[in-house]
């Protein structure tokens, strides 16, 4: 399958509602970012619409127009920034984790398989030679970055997967935050590669107690 | 539609209801949630329809897709209601949709690409995207309902998503 396959997948799964909260987080943000992917995802959410407008009927059996009238448990509309900024709150205030000079990070706690991160690198910051023992979904806030395939800005995404080998580079001018999801550890090549192998090793190891 | 969100038309509401609560309930199920539940769902969803009747924008979007989208999130809220987090995806959906920028002429190229689309894609491949999609059904169980092979259910899907692609842009 090609990278926009991918996205596109990424983008139904998204307006079908299937998607757990790491991945929902990350969609919608990404559909708010950028403007292609949001017009696919309403043109996805229309073909979904029609399936509803032409849908089997299936009685409610004790439901009633005036009983939805009644209904007083609706909450209210609340007035959400965007979605970054409603879950994560002010990212100048996170406690962001120095991984090595330049490059921090910051984890979600949010209760899925996949895991959530944002990702700020300094300008002209690289990450050594690496590939992914599971797919990474990269999508690009703040910035841009560049690597062997092209360049990356705010709101492009990058999939990658266990063939893809690359060394990103953060723009010298902005630098680059991105939110991340990955669906399993980093394998890292090169002179820090053994190194960074094994924290994520006894990253992972850590966090399995 | 208008009737509800001026006058706050009971008469008209109960059209909308008439025609969408069965369709919506028959959503839930499809989905796999059992009856009970879903007439719940059913009323939790009619009954946004009612009192957010505000926020739908017919330049946005069919009220299908208004009303599907709503369903969708109900889905959600209630697959989610197990697990521990407290996560306003409902908040952050209905701010998308606020935020889209959306006017006739894109609107316009969608229903195109749509028509396109439904020119397309032969029976079994609207079928496909239905259960795949909309009633969110496995592979495996798409394979069983269609009795067909399990690597053709992939393949087919993976070719209809690529023949889509083609009319996304």
């Amino acid at each position: 399958m090609n990278g926009t396959v991918v996205k596109n997948q990424l983008i139904f799964d998204f307006a079908s509602g299937i998607l757990g909260p790491a991945k929902s987080l990350f969609a919608s943000t990404y559909l708010q970012l950028n403007s292609n992917a949001s017009k696919i995802g309403s043109t996805f959410e229309k073909i979904l619409g029609e399936n509803l407008m032409d849908n089997e009927n299936i009685n409610p059996k004790n439901l009633k127009y005036s009983d939805c009238i009644n209904s007083a448990n609706i909450k209210s509309t609340s007035n959400i920034k965007d979605p970054v900024t409603s879950f994560f709150g002010n990212l100048n205030n996170l406690k962001w984790k120095q991984v090595y000079k330049g490059f921090k990070e910051y984890t979600a706690q949010i209760d899925d398989i996949d895991e959530l991160k944002l990702i700020k690198m300094d300008p002209g910051v690289s990450v050594p030679l690496h590939s992914h023992g599971g797919k990474e979904y990269i999508l690009v806030l703040e910035g841009s970055f560049c690597d062997e395939y092209g360049v990356y800005s705010k709101g492009d995404i990058q999939i990658n997967d266990q063939k893809i080998k690359h060394t990103p580079i953060a723009s010298r001018d902005t630098g680059c935050v991105c939110l991340s999801i990955t669906e399993k550890d980093v394998i890292f090549f090169g002179k820090y590669g053994s190194f960074l192998n094994l924290f994520t090793f006894i990253k992972s190891f850590f966090k399995s107690k | 539609m208008k009737r509800i969100q001026k006058d706050r038309d009971e008469m008209a509401f109960s059209e909308v209801f008439d025609f969408f609560a069965p369709k919506v309930n028959a959503y839930f199920i499809q989905n796999g949630i059992r009856f009970e539940s879903s007439e719940e769902l059913t009323q939790e969803v009619l009954s946004t329809v009612w009192a957010k009747s505000n926020l739908y924008d017919s330049n946005k979007s069919a009220l299908s897709t208004w009303i599907f989208t709503i369903a969708r999130n109900k889905k959600i809220d209630f697959f989610r209601k197990n697990s521990k987090i407290d996560f306003i995806e409902e908040d952050i959906r209905e701010f998308l949709y606020q935020d889209r920028e959306f006017n006739l002429i894109e609107e316009n190229e969608a229903k195109k690409q749509i028509e396109r689309i439904n020119n397309e894609l032969d029976e079994q491949q609207k079928i496909m995207i239905k259960m795949n999609f909309f009633e969110n059904k496995s592979h495996k169980k798409i394979a069983d309902e269609l009795e067909i092979p399990l690597g053709t259910v992939k393949s087919r899907i993976r070719h209809i998503l690529t023949k889509m692609q083609g009319f996304l842009r």
